[in-house]
């Protein structure tokens, strides 16, 4: 039977769901810092905040998947304690993921009768028709676009009740039409009374659709239910900060020969869809080029295609040196960038390549790791630890020793600090900056700070063009804020 | 004492642990088992004990048993450090045999010994390698899994045999029995004197000796095991996975070819009915047991000839059906398991008392 009806006369002047001083730490890094948020029926209040700025912790608490280390939570003014997925689901959230949950196999009506039973097709056409959720219940999910997918996503948790609804940056995988008829559902669920948080790091979104607007910053709130109207570049200042990098003196940049250069280089992500386009750039040896964006925004697949890893779509790649010989640390130190299995030793050898001879040196790849250890005070290791053992921090200082001893004429370094204390952040950042000389460094970054102190220029990724480029001039807090415009997809206007 | 030892012997002793708690699972699910059909299972055990160790014979038997479970369990071993099921190694070690056999009879019978014995040793590698770089080729090739096509290569390998030897190679001098002639005594594997064991069990140790140090020492062992423990990072570091497979296949093919090979040249000396009698799926469970780890393998396959042997004992003293050897044998595998299962649940334990607390 058709469960889904509208909330029943809500009272839109209080908050359906609430929480106070929520706070999670993993490990060192403070994820959420003593959040408060309010969210009311009838309104789409809209979280935004950079990568890493602790959106999702925020979301698995809601959705009760992650439980707080301290803090409150109140749905319709009744606190929850341990709120568990099903309480979450039962007391009326319903969360629609970023990666849809759904199974492929199955026909749109079957995967929403696994959520909720008793759910029949003509249900599920009234509710489709009402939301103007158009999409057909026989059809299998396979078959579907993003936009359809994500639209059963929404029916699903329609198909539970659900009062509230969050989307965890539900845009980033649509197209322009795809995200008009969104909103377009979205303000039908406003008009029914249902609460909607709405989580993106794209500020151009937010003026025509929100309500009130909240900022996250490194784990805090930086601005709590603000107007939605408020001037963009105020919230991308809340965003991102102004905040230029502590990062170490040095001398201004003497270039080189040209290590790479890119042409107009288009190419796919893993579903053959279009993920970054008309890329263009050039690096020379001395020189620190920040390729800077949110996540997502095609800055993977590129890196990808420059590492040889992957074949662009069209475009041209010119490399100054022999195929494959530049270094990289990837984003995912763990699976990707080391063997957790195998000692700091072995791991030394990992990227010496198959020109290493027929037998391993260990005696080589102990010294290796030993003045590794040395070097980063990386504490509490030996080159025969094994890499499990190592914090995130000390694993990525490995790699990062490991990459930068082998002397290529380019480094590229994703995200090389993330999840990083203070500490270890300012190690590995030295380490960069200490190795300009030696070669052309490609820093892929979503921390502007980090771009602007460590970088000669900044180039913005924003979905998948280079949205800007600018030269980063020392102590110009200016340019923290036109990066930050630029990271958010606000326009052209920025760049002047 | 520093982090990188302790890791290590806490790892070690999970081995031990994990490997003596599947032997007490074996051994109780045994004692259960003679308790149902009326013996006295101290006794039944002794009488296996007997059977397995206490004469020259027995011990004899069980190192024959023990040579192909060896090279089995090696070749199952290796294709997992780079986690490649291969559970094809009964139909590569009936090629290896045919292969062999048709080289020793039909191609080069008047060889001199000194010629005849090395190159049918290489001709029945060569057979499982060949035959194992099918499922290798198809997964390169086509994404087909190696589990399904390796498996069912077996029955392919085992009724091509068969057709050759109720066929074409059938003896003709056989009396009507299906089964290839006599192969030429050059080429014979050596036995040792008074028993049955022959010279594939040096073979099997030494190949074990050998793969350790290769998986341990050498670039391309370093590349196997990247691949197995981490397949991102062995991409990420430029590894060719396409070719390491066919090398991997390849080579745990040949293992399982020279099982077949002496079996052939070294106990039955021709091809006939009940060659083929799981020692290429025993492999999987010497692997295992072994923890992957080549000489755990010559343990374990010791391990499980022993109770194969000693099982036959149970028949001719005790009038049990010998084919216990067989549960007891899936009783150590799933008690292995079970441990493995058990020593996972450990830390995930802590972590939860862990978490509560905060």
């Amino acid at each position: 039977m058709p469960r889904s009806r509208p909330p029943q006369a809500p009272d839109r002047t209080r908050p359906v769901l609430s929480c106070r001083g929520v706070s999670k730490a993993f490990g060192e890094v403070r994820a959420n810092q003593d959040i408060d948020l309010d969210l009311y029926p009838g309104r789409v209040h809209a979280l935004v905040g950079e990568n890493g700025a602790g959106k999702s912790t925020l979301l698995s608490i809601l959705s009760g998947r992650l439980r707080p280390d301290s803090g409150r939570i109140e749905i319709r003014g009744r606190a929850v304690r341990q709120l568990s997925p099903a309480r979450a689901m039962a007391a009326g959230l319903g969360m629609v993921h970023q990666r849809f949950m759904l199974v492929d196999s199955l026909s749109v009506a079957e995967n929403l009768a696994l959520g909720a039973k008793g759910v029949r097709s003509p249900d599920i056409r009234r509710l489709a028709k009402r939301y103007g959720l158009d999409v057909d219940p026989d059809r299998m999910v396979l078959d579907l676009s993003m936009g359809e997918r994500q639209r059963v996503e929404i029916l699903k948790i329609l198909c539970r009740d659900a009062e509230t609804l969050f989307l965890d940056e539900p845009t980033s995988v649509l197209t322009e039409p795809e995200i008009r008829s969104l909103f377009r559902v979205l303000d039908r669920l406003r008009a029914d009374g249902r609460a909607i948080l709405f989580v993106t790091h794209k500020l151009a979104e937010i003026s025509g659709l929100a309500d009130e607007v909240s900022v996250l910053r490194r784990g805090r709130m930086a601005a709590r239910n603000l107007p939605a109207d408020r001037d963009p570049r105020d919230l991308a200042r809340l965003m991102f900060g102004r905040d230029t990098a502590k990062a170490p003196e040095r001398q201004p940049p003497s270039p080189g020969r040209v290590v790479i250069e890119v042409e107009s280089l288009s190419g796919r992500d893993s579903h053959g869809r279009e993920a970054f386009r008309d890329v263009s750039f050039d690096l020379r040896k001395g020189e620190i080029l920040a390729l800077l964006g949110v996540a997502g925004n095609g800055q993977a697949e590129l890196v990808q295609c420059l590492t040889g890893l992957a074949r662009p779509a069209s475009g041209r790649i010119r490399f100054a040196g022999r195929a494959g010989d530049l270094a990289y640390v990837p984003e995912d130190r763990y699976l990707t960038g080391s063997v957790a299995d195998m000692t700091l030793a072995e791991n030394m050898l990992l990227t010496s390549g198959p020109g290493s001879g027929r037998l391993l040196d260990l005696g080589r790849a102990r010294r290796m790791a030993q003045q590794a250890i040395d070097e980063y005070g990386i504490s509490d290791a030996h080159p025969e630890t094994r890499a499990r053992e190592l914090s995130g921090g000390n694993l990525q200082k490995l790699v990062l020793a490991r990459e930068l001893a082998r002397e290529t004429p380019l480094v590229v370094l994703e995200q090389p600090t993330q999840g990083l204390d203070l500490r270890s952040s300012l190690q590995v950042r030295s380490a960069i900056a200490g190795h300009r000389e030696a070669s052309a460094v490609l820093l892929v970054t979503g921390d502007t700070a980090e771009a602007l102190g460590l970088a000669d220029r900044v180039a913005v990724m924003f979905r998948g063009r280079i949205s800007g480029t600018l030269e980063a001039v020392r102590g110009d807090p200016g340019q923290a804020e036109t990066l930050g415009r630029l990271m958010a997809g606000l326009g052209p206007e920025a760049q002047a | 004492m520093s982090l990188g030892s302790r890791g290590r012997t806490a790892f070690a002793s999970g081995a031990v642990l994990s490997t003596s708690l599947a032997l007490f699972f074996a051994l109780a699910v045994g004692a259960i088992m003679f308790a149902c059909l009326g013996a006295d299972p101290l006794r039944a055990y002794a009488v296996m004990a007997r059977g397995a160790l206490c004469s020259g014979y027995a011990l004899g038997e069980l190192l024959v048993k023990a040579a192909p479970l060896i090279l089995t369990g090696l070749a199952v071993a290796l294709a997992r450090t780079m986690l490649l099921w291969n559970i094809g190694c009964e139909g590569q070690f009936v090629m290896g045999a045919t292969a062999s056999a048709g080289f020793a009879l039909y191609l080069a019978p008047d060889w001199p010994a000194a010629a005849l014995l090395p190159a049918t040793v290489l001709v029945g590698a060569a057979g499982g390698a060949l035959w194992a770089l099918i499922p290798a080729g198809l997964k390169n090739r086509f994404r087909v899994s190696e589990i399904l096509s390796s498996l069912l290569l077996n029955y392919v390998a085992i009724l091509y045999m068969e057709h050759l030897y109720y066929g074409p190679w059938r003896n003709p001098q056989g009396f009507g029995f299906p089964g290839t002639a006599t192969l030429p005594q050059a080429a014979w594997l050596p036995t040792l004197p008074g028993s049955r064991a022959h010279l594939g069990l040096v073979l099997g140790l030494g190949l074990a000796a050998a793969l350790f140090v290769a998986l341990r020492r050498t670039r391309w062992g370093y590349e196997v095991r990247v691949m197995g423990l981490a397949p991102k990072a062995a991409a990420y570091a430029g590894m060719n996975l396409p070719r390491q497979t066919l090398t991997v296949m390849a080579l745990s093919g040949a293992l399982a070819g020279l099982a077949g090979m002496g079996e052939v040249c070294g106990v039955q000396h021709l091809l006939q009915d009940g060659l083929a009698q799981g020692y290429g799926y025993q492999g999987i469970i010497a692997a295992f047991l072994g923890r992957l780890n080549p000489l755990g393998v010559v343990l374990a396959a010791l391990l499980l000839a022993a109770v194969m042997v000693g099982g036959q004992g149970l028949q001719v003293e005790l009038g049990l059906p010998s084919s216990i050897s067989v549960i007891l044998t899936a009783a150590l595998l799933f008690g292995f398991l079970a441990a493995e299962g058990l020593k996972g649940l450990g830390p995930a334990l802590k972590t939860r008392a862990a978490q509560g607390g905060g």
